[in-house]
C-alpha cells in the first residue's frame, strides 16, 4: 500500500529551507565562531538527506540536477585556485589575503580568500557526501 | 508564489535571530542568500521561482507606458490632421486568456491606450468587443495587443 506522505512533504518544504539558512549561517560565522565549510557542507548535505526521505531519489534528481562528482571536482579546483592564486603574488603557496570593503546597503564587508577555500571545502563535504548517499540508495 | 516570498521574509529574519543583530542591512544579507537558496531548490516548488513574476510585472508596467506613449503620440497626429478620412469602427478581439483578472487586466490596458476602447466583454469571455478609431488596420492593432499585452499578461499570470 501506497502511504500518503503530505505531512512529511509539507513539512519538509519549509524546514529544509531552515536548514539550509543555519548551515550557510554555520558556513559563514566559521571565521570568527565554531562552524565553518565541513559542517556547513555536512548540514547542506544533511537538508538534501531530509529531500530524500520525503520524496524519492528521481524526484530530488530532478529538483537538483547537479552531478555531484562535477561538485567535488569545482570544490578542489576552488581550493587548489586560492592556493596557487598566492603564487602570482610572489608569496608562498596557500598563502591568504584580505580586505575591507565598503557596499552602499550592506555596510562594511571583511573580505578573506580563506573564504573561497572554505566554499572549495563546502563544496566537496556536499558532493561526497551526496555522492556516498546516492550510490548506496540507487539501486540501478 | 506568496509562499515562496513568504518564506524567503521568513528565512531573513531567522538569518537576523541567527546573527543577533537587528539591522535592516542584515535582514537584507539574509533576504538575499535565502532568495538564493529558494533559486536552487526553485523545482520543488508548484509554482514557478517568484523573481521572474516580478520581473515579468515590470515588464508589462514598462510596455504599458511605452504604449501610452506612442499612442497618445499616434492620436494627436489624427486630432491635428485637416482632413477627417478615418473610419472608426468595432472589431471583436479572440483573447487567449482565461483568468477573470488577466481579461480584466488586457481591458484596461486597451482602453487606456488611446485609438482603441473595449465596449463589451462576450459572456464566454473569449472574445473582447473592441472600437478602434481607425478600423482599416484592425488586423494590424490585434496582432499588435497580441504581441505586446496578451504576451506580457500570460508571462505574469504563468
Amino acid at each position: 500500500m501506497k502511504t500518503n506522505d503530505v505531512i512529511l512533504q509539507t513539512t519538509t518544504k519549509i524546514v529544509l529551507f531552515i536548514i539550509l539558512i543555519f548551515s550557510v549561517f554555520i558556513f559563514f560565522t566559521g571565521h570568527y565562531t565554531p562552524g565553518g565549510g565541513f559542517i556547513g557542507g555536512l548540514l547542506t548535505s544533511g537538508a538534501i538527506v531530509l529531500l530524500l526521505l520525503a520524496f524519492d531519489l528521481k524526484t530530488v534528481k530532478k529538483i537538483l540536477p547537479f552531478n555531484y562528482m562535477y561538485m567535488i571536482a569545482a570544490g578542489l579546483l576552488f581550493s587548489i585556485g586560492t592556493g596557487a592564486g598566492a603564487m602570482l603574488f610572489n608569496v608562498p603557496f596557500l598563502t591568504h589575503a584580505y580586505t575591507h570593503i565598503d557596499i552602499p546597503i550592506l555596510g562594511e564587508l571583511s573580505l578573506h580568500t580563506a573564504t573561497i577555500f572554505d566554499l572549495g571545502v563546502f563544496l566537496v563535504v556536499v558532493g561526497v557526501t551526496m555522492t556516498i548517499i546516492q550510490t548506496i540508495g540507487g539501486d540501478e | 508564489m506568496a509562499f515562496q516570498i513568504l518564506l524567503n521574509v521568513f528565512l531573513g529574519f531567522m538569518w537576523m535571530v541567527m546573527t543577533v543583530s537587528f539591522e535592516p542591512a542584515v535582514f537584507l544579507k539574509g533576504y538575499l542568500l535565502g532568495l538564493l537558496i529558494i533559486y536552487i531548490f526553485r523545482n520543488l516548488f508548484t509554482s514557478r521561482f517568484y523573481l521572474l513574476r516580478i520581473v515579468a510585472v515590470l515588464k508589462l508596467t514598462y510596455i504599458f507606458i511605452r504604449e501610452l506613449i506612442s499612442s497618445n503620440i499616434a492620436v494627436v497626429k489624427t486630432v491635428l490632421k485637416p482632413k477627417l478620412d478615418m473610419q472608426p469602427g468595432i472589431f471583436a478581439y479572440p483573447t487567449i486568456l482565461e483568468k477573470n483578472w488577466e481579461i480584466t487586466l488586457l481591458a484596461n490596458l486597451i482602453t487606456l491606450t488611446p485609438g482603441t476602447l473595449v465596449i463589451e466583454v462576450s459572456s464566454d469571455n473569449k472574445i473582447l468587443y473592441v472600437h478602434a478609431l481607425d478600423i482599416n488596420d484592425a488586423q494590424e492593432s490585434i496582432d499588435s495587443i497580441k504581441d505586446t499585452f496578451e504576451k506580457a499578461i500570460l508571462e505574469v499570470g504563468r
